[in-house]
Parts: structure tokens; sequence; C-alpha cells
């Protein structure tokens, strides 16, 4: 019995190791069509760049069109392009590796199935990048009309916005991705729900005060009394 | 040249009326009966005096060319229609008035007038008396541009006083009391000249219409004229946050578009002043400053991290000092709030932050400043808040070397 279990061991060993041998070279080649893009991808995107400043590029898309400043102004239009060309290499590079991978492999049928999957990551990339966008845009429109509406909330109100599109943006994401099913969008009802009730409490709890307060005064407002407000002519 | 489309009817009455000497364009519609009135009163200006032939003069107003029959006033006043800008109704109430500015300029200058005196809408300023002081310098001693000097009380008119003027005082070098005017008159060769830039920025981007800093370019004379009169401003039920966006927004836009030039600018020139000095208003009681700096420390308490991204560590501190002051102590040095003004210009020429934010970040540094203001001058007469006044534009002129500093390297901070 106990030479049956050594047979058996042996065996095993025997085909994990064939099994990683048969793998190994498809690893292998997927690691090096991945290094050999990504110093396509910084080669590209070097010279893109240096392209881009020598047409002053930032300065004619800023004269054409505010939009992408607008909507991220840390970053010039010549630093994103230069973002899309160096991660579009990266993403080439998967691409070849794994068809490089899937042609060395015993098991075919892989690459096909990270091919037709590519699409969804690309959509849900897409989506995870303008969701954190208009969520930070959001975020500071709000701060800063709350700001100049004297609301000593402002800070609480532009953050609860900014985690509301965040929200609504991975929901977005892992239902594009076909994650989680049901189930995130139950978890996504529950979380976007409870944000907005917590926003509703705090907003109508917190004003309680501010707004009896604003009666009183429109009630006992005497005609005779000029507000502070018109007194000072800012224009 | 001109942007203006001049309908036939238009084209036909101009050439039958011939040559003009002053164009009075009314800068948007206006009630034709009052304008009939008040433009009648008009046949005294002469130009070489009173004891010359009076100035052949065509009032000008926003409506439909040919709609009605206008008959020629007395003294040979003609009124005639131009047509309305298409950027009018905009919602934008600066924006209408400048672009019914441009329409009456650009009419003025296809008929090649020898001056052209854009009033605001409301007719306040025309009558004869009021419009002496800007068009005989105009006609009579070749002067480029005629600027207003309205009456104003210590606490009227606190975004010219604390922004506008001192601003374009020390970008353009001409210590113009309104830079933004509501009238002014301008001569033939400067029509040529604000018509021909005008024509070109709106194909962009609507912009203000800044006549001062346009004349000082060229190295145009500026003169000022002193209005008796007060235009009801129509604004007043309007946010502050988007009037301050719409004038500082086009204030810098214009100083990012004329950089060249004002990096040149030293000091600054006196604009001679025309007419009777206006009686000073007076304000007789002092005004609470406290709901002002409580939004200054509400925006300190929330906006810290937008701010950041505008003005260097010194002026943060300095600001976070301020924020623990009390009400009675708190003062806004001129300095600072030069220096604020000055990259927060920056700022939105480098677009670190969307612009539109940007400028709503102002609104609580803006109410810091007038907050400090009206406790300063709140025992002062207003004779004495003008020289205030005065001297914060020429603090603005001191700090110029440390905003050309910053503009040519924006990546050396304090």
């Amino acid at each position: 019995m106990w030479n049956h279990i050594e047979q058996a061991l042996h065996d095993s060993m025997g085909r994990v190791t064939t099994k990683i041998a048969t793998l190994l070279p498809g690893i292998l080649a997927f690691i090096a069509a991945l290094l050999i893009f990504l110093v396509l991808a910084w080669l590209f995107a070097a010279a893109v760049r240096r392209v881009l400043q020598a047409v002053k590029f930032d300065e004619r898309v800023g004269r054409a069109s505010g939009s992408i400043a607008e909507l991220s102004p840390e970053h010039t239009p010549t630093f994103l392009v230069t973002r899309l060309v160096f991660w579009g290499f990266v993403v080439l590079g998967v691409l070849v590796g794994l068809s490089v991978f899937d042609a060395s492999s015993a098991e075919p049928g892989v690459a096909a199935y990270v091919f037709a999957y590519v699409p969804r990551l690309v959509g849900a990339a897409i989506l995870l990048f303008v969701g954190n966008v208009v969520a930070r845009f959001l975020s500071r429109s709000v701060l800063i009309t709350a700001v100049n509406l004297n609301l000593h909330y402002a800070r609480l109100l532009g953050t609860g916005v900014k985690w509301l599109v965040m929200v609504l943006t991975a929901a977005m994401v892992l239902d594009h991705l076909r994650i989680g099913g049901e189930i995130v969008d139950l978890a996504f009802g529950i979380l976007f729900g409870g944000i907005v009730l917590a926003l509703a409490l705090a907003v109508g709890l917190g004003s309680r005060d501010l707004v009896s307060r604003s009666l009183e005064r429109e009630a006992g407002k005497s005609a005779d009394v000029q507000p502070e407000e018109q007194r000072v002519r800012h224009f | 040249m001109a942007g203006i489309e001049i309908p036939a009817e238009l084209q036909k009455r101009m050439d039958e009326i011939g040559p003009v000497d002053l164009v009075v364009g009314v800068s948007g519609p206006a009630d034709v009966d009052a304008l009939r009135a008040k433009a009648a009163s008009l046949r005294g200006v002469g130009i070489d005096g009173e004891a010359a032939p009076p100035a052949k003069i065509v009032v000008a107003y926003a409506g439909v060319p040919g709609a009605e029959p206008i008959p020629v006033l007395e003294g040979g006043i003609q009124l005639v229609a131009y047509p309305p800008p298409q950027a009018m109704g905009s919602g934008a109430f600066w924006m209408d008035v400048a672009s019914a500015q441009r329409s009456a300029l650009e009419l003025a200058a296809s008929w090649r007038a020898r001056a052209c005196l854009v009033v605001y809408g409301d007719l306040a300023v025309l009558d004869a008396e009021t419009v002496r002081p800007f068009s005989e310098p105009v006609l009579k001693a070749n002067v480029d541009l005629v600027m207003p000097v309205y009456p104003a009380g210590k606490y009227d008119g606190l975004i010219n006083k604390s922004l506008l003027a001192p601003l374009s005082r020390a970008l353009y070098g001409r210590r113009v009391r309104w830079p933004l005017p509501a009238d002014f008159c301008v001569g033939a060769n400067t029509l040529v000249k604000l018509t021909e830039n005008g024509a070109a920025r709106t194909q962009n981007e609507p912009q203000l219409l800044w006549p001062s800093n346009a004349v000082a370019m060229y190295g145009g004379q500026i003169n000022q004229a002193a209005v008796k009169v007060q235009h009801a401003s129509p604004v007043d039920g309007l946010d502050l946050t988007t009037v301050l966006t719409e004038l500082a927004g086009s204030l810098f836009e214009e100083a990012e578009r004329c950089a060249a030039y004002w990096q040149r600018v030293r000091g600054s020139q006196v604009a001679t002043r025309y007419g009777d000095p206006c009686p000073p208003v007076e304000h007789a009681e002092p005004v609470d400053p406290r709901p002002m700096v409580e939004s200054f420390v509400i925006g300190w308490q929330n906006l810290e991290e937008v701010w950041r991204l505008v003005l260097p560590p010194a002026t943060l501190l300095e600001l976070k000092r301020l924020a623990r002051l009390e009400v009675e102590q708190f003062r806004m040095p001129d300095a600072l709030w030069a220096r604020m003004i000055y990259d927060f210009a920056l700022a939105y020429r480098m677009r670190r932050i969307n612009r539109t934010h940007l400028l709503g970040a102002l609104t609580p540094l803006y109410l810091g400043w007038v907050a400090s203001y009206t406790q300063e001058v709140s025992g002062a007469t207003a004779q004495e808040a003008e020289r205030r006044v005065d001297q914060l534009a020429k603090v603005f002129e001191e700090q110029k070397p440390y905003f050309v500093s910053r503009w040519r390297w924006p990546e050396r901070v304090g």
C-alpha cells in the first residue's frame, strides 16, 4: 500500500511538472512581449510628447475648446494624450502577450475569451475615468456654491456629492463588467439610498435652526431698517 | 473692419445724412419717445464752443431700422435705429451691455464719425450739459477717449474700487476711476482701433469692453469727465458671485491677452478731469462687517484645499491668521489683497483649476476685503475714503513686480 501511495505522488508530481513545463514558455513569452511593449510605449509616449510640445498643442487646444482643461485642469492636453498613447501600447502588449501565450499553450481558447472581454474592460476604464472627473468637478462646484451661500456644512455637501457620483460610477462599471450580478445592484441601492438619506438628515436637521431664524427675521423685519447687503453696493 | 451688418434701410439713411460729427450710441433698446425728448436737448452741443455752429449729431439706438419713421428733430439731430447685436439677451448683464456698446461703435466707425459717445440705456447722461464734457475734448482737442467719473459714496462700487480700477491702473498705467464705464466718448482714431480689435475678439469668445485699457495700449490720450448722474443698476438682484465672476474673469482674460504690453508698463499717468467735481455722497450709518467676516471665515474653513492650488504658502498663513481675529480687529493688508488678486489672475491663465471654480473661490476673499475696508472708512468722509482707495491702487502698482515675476516664472513659489 505504501508503494501505491508513493507511486500516486510520483505520478502527480510528474503531471504538475509537465504542466508547468508546458505553460512556462508561454508565460515567459507573455512577459517578454509585455516588456517589449512597455519599452515601446515609453519611447512612443516620449516622441509624442516632444511633437505635441513643438506644435504648441496645449495652446491650440486651449484656444479652440476649454472643455478638456475645464474637466481636468490639473493635467494639460499633452499629458493626457501622452498617457493615452502609453497605456494604449501597454494594453496592446497585454493582448499580444496573451495571443503568444495562447499559441504556445496546450489549452487554446484563453486568448479568445480574453479578447472577447477586452471591449468591456475598455468601456469600464472609460466609465471609471469619466465618473472620476465628473465626481471631482461636481464636488468642487457644490463646495464653492455652498460656501458662497454661507452654509457651514459646505464641505459635507461637497464630499457627499462626490461619493454619490463615485458609488454610481462603481456600480455602472461593475455592471458593465458583469461582475456580481444582482448583489451589486442591491448593494448599490442600499449604499446610494443610505448616502442620500444621511445627507438629507444632515441638511434637514442641521438647518432647522437656520430656517426658523430666517422665518423669524422675515416676520419681524422692519421696513425702516435697511439690510446690510443693500447698504453696501458691490457694483 | 466693422462686425455690424448694416441693413439696406440704414445704409440708405446713412447715405442721405452724410458725414456726421458725433454719433451718440445708446447701448441697448430705448424708449423712443423718451429718446426723442432727450435727444432734442443736444441741439446746443457745439464743436468749438457755443458760438460755433452746432455739431452734426446722430443718435442711434438698438431697434429695427425702418420700423417706424423718425422725424428729424429740432436742431438737425437725426435718430436712427441699428440692428441689435446677436449676442444680446445672453443673460449676462455686462456681456449684453458690451455687445450693444460694440455695435454702437461699429456703426459710428462705418459712418466715419469724428466722435462717438456711447451712453447707457437709461439715457440719464443724454442732455447737453452732461454731454459737453464728453464730446468737446474729443471734437475740439482731439482727445482719444473721455471716461466718466460717477458720484459714489464710500460704500458704493466696491468691486470697482477693490479690483477693477486698481488692477487696470497697475497693468495699463492709466489712473482711470471707472475702467468699465456705462458711458464714454471716443475719437475717430480710437473708433478704428476698438472696432478692429473687437471684431477679431468676438469671433473667439465674448468679452467686456475695456476702452481705457485698449487706448492705453496704443498710447492714446485719456481724459475723464465728471458726471453728476448715477445709473440705476439692474443687477442688484443678481448673485454677487455671478457678477464678480463675469467682471473679474473678463479683466483676467484681458490681462492674459495683453501680457506682452503690460509687463513693460511702469507707474501710471494721471487722466485729466473735465467738468466740476461731483459733490461727495455721504453715508450716514456705518456698515456691520460681521456677515462679511463670517463669509470669509466659512471660506477659509471649507475652501483651503482650493485656495492652496492658487495661493502660495505665505499668503495662506496670513489668511489663517486673519481667520482667527475678532471682527473688530479684522484688517486685510493692501499688499496681501493685491498679491491675492495677482495670484488669481495667474491661476486663471495657468488653468490650474476650472475657471468658474477659481472665480467662485474669490468671493469669500473679496468679502473679507470689504469687511476690512468698511471698518477702516467707517468714521471717514467720502474724500478720505477716496484717498484710501487711491492708496490701495498705489499698492497694486508697488506689487506689480511680484506679478510680473510670477507670470514669467510661474513654477517659482513665494
